[in-house]
């Protein structure tokens, strides 16, 4: 036992030092890569309107991640969207969803929302009576709902910081990205230790989940390839919009905690 | 001082009523305009989409529709942002031409995928764009897509849609003004790009 837990310890040690690592390399190349603000005052208004002071180390790895994306995410997520029954991949994506609520639930406690913490909570409970494949919730009046930390610490009144686009995370802030790691420890399939049966579901999860997630955005991401002019730009603004009208939506709820027939 | 404060306010204040002035022609339609507005023109719409017919046929009979329910050439000056000013008055015009397939595109690109749909309103707020009204998109066997239409004008048009809390003419002009600032700033570069993405080059 004593043993197991120094190779959890080394290994979660590792872990950190490669996060620090990582982490270290990503600030060290975003401060030799900063797009300096324009002197002309309209294109002042675009640059601030974008909130993108890193693009030039953005749209890197913007391109890493669409090559990576060309080269194997597509082929894969179109061979599982061409091969695998619809019934399948909507059992995935529900498994994903259920496993992901104890976050959403926390964070949900975190942004005072008490009626949607108890959907998650309902939704985690429901839901896990088939082992998180089938979305029994739903027919039960419990809705399937978004919230995540990040969300929370806009809530908090946290500023977003810059835009920032990283490979495998995608669109983010600073801000988003921290609440993204938050979300992580509150997740708890993260928790499965190695070196039991479970890892292997784990790391099924995680595989299958992104197998789904790139089959259901393909034609999403296919699109927005022909039809814009600069994808990168584009997604940037669709995603600080739709970011900001989640974070509206979670302020606006205030819905009682009653339920509908009191 | 306070005189001069005062003065200042109320030439300040007189300025921005100038400035509302001429948007009293432009406006904004009542709840049950945009609601009956959104009914009639997502019915035909709908009809189209439905038809058995060849898509060929659906974009020719989409195209009128567009043009008269849809603020075309309001949503492109939108989209090109303080590059129209820039514009000559030919690329003005080219400009739009070209914007208008590109919105042509945009509707019939996946229009297959849209078949035997229907839709019903859900909600109607009033915003300072024009009257916001969502609608919830059903088809079979898939989930259903909710999307907000900003209905403006007189006659009504649509102005702006909103999906997954996305302004459509925002985003595309963020992409146009990116394209824009790597690009020379040169509109002729963003016709030119156009062009191509609709393939007439």
């Amino acid at each position: 036992m004593a043993c197991k837990g120094s190779t959890m310890q080394h290994h979660k040690g590792r872990k950190t030092a490669l996060f620090t690592l990582v982490g270290c390399l990503t600030f060290s190349s975003l401060a030799g890569c900063t797009a300096k603000p324009p002197k002309d005052p309209d294109e002042l208004a675009d640059y601030k309107a974008a909130n993108d002071k890193f693009e030039p180390f953005n749209r890197k790895m913007f391109n890493i991640n669409m090559w990576v994306y060309h080269k194997a995410l597509r082929p894969v997520g179109r061979f599982w969207q061409k091969h695998v029954p619809q019934p399948i991949r909507t059992s995935v994506a529900t498994l994903n969803e259920t496993w992901r609520e104890p976050a959403v639930f926390f964070s949900d406690v975190g942004a005072g929302r008490p009626r949607r913490a108890g959907d998650a909570f309902m939704r985690f409970l429901l839901n896990m009576t088939t082992a998180g494949f089938y979305d029994v919730a739903k027919h039960l009046g419990y809705k399937q709902h978004e919230t995540d930390p990040g969300m929370v610490l806009a809530l908090w009144g946290v500023k977003s910081g810059p835009y920032l686009f990283l490979p495998g995370l995608g669109p983010s802030s600073f801000r988003d990205a921290a609440g993204y790691a938050l979300g992580q420890g509150l997740t708890p399939i993260n928790y499965v230790p190695s070196g039991y049966g479970l890892i292997s579901f784990n790391w099924g999860y995680n595989i299958l989940g992104t197998f789904n997630t790139f089959a259901d955005n393909t034609d999403q991401l296919d699109q927005l390839e022909h039809q814009s002019l600069d994808p990168y730009a584009f997604m940037r603004s669709a995603w600080q919009q739709q970011r900001q009208s989640q974070i509206d939506a979670l302020k606006a709820d205030h819905r009682a905690t009653t339920p509908d027939w009191y | 001082m306070m005189l001069r404060q005062l003065t200042r306010r109320t030439i300040l204040g007189a300025a921005s009523l100038l400035a509302l002035a001429p948007m009293l022609a432009f406006a904004a339609p009542s709840s049950e305009e945009a609601s009956a507005f959104v009914n009639d023109f997502g019915g035909k719409l709908v009809a189209v989409m439905n038809s058995n017919t060849t898509l060929d046929k659906k974009r020719d009979a989409l195209l009128p529709l567009l043009r008269q329910n849809v603020d075309v050439q309001g949503i492109g000056r939108y989209c090109l942002g303080r590059f129209w000013r820039q514009a000559t008055p030919e690329q003005q015009k080219i400009y739009l031409e070209l914007f208008e397939d590109v919105l042509l595109n945009a509707v019939t690109a996946r229009m297959g995928e849209y078949e035997n749909i229907s839709f019903r309103l859900v909600d109607n707020v009033a915003s300072p764009a024009g009257q916001k009204v969502t609608l919830q998109i059903s088809r079979p066997n898939h989930p259903s897509v909710m999307m907000t239409a900003v209905i403006d004008g007189e006659p009504p048009k649509v102005v702006d849609l909103y999906g997954e809390g996305a302004s459509m003419r925002m985003t595309q002009r963020s992409d146009y003004t990116a394209y824009l600032t790597r690009h020379g700033y040169k509109v002729q570069a963003l016709i030119d790009a156009l062009k191509h993405q609709l393939g007439r080059q």
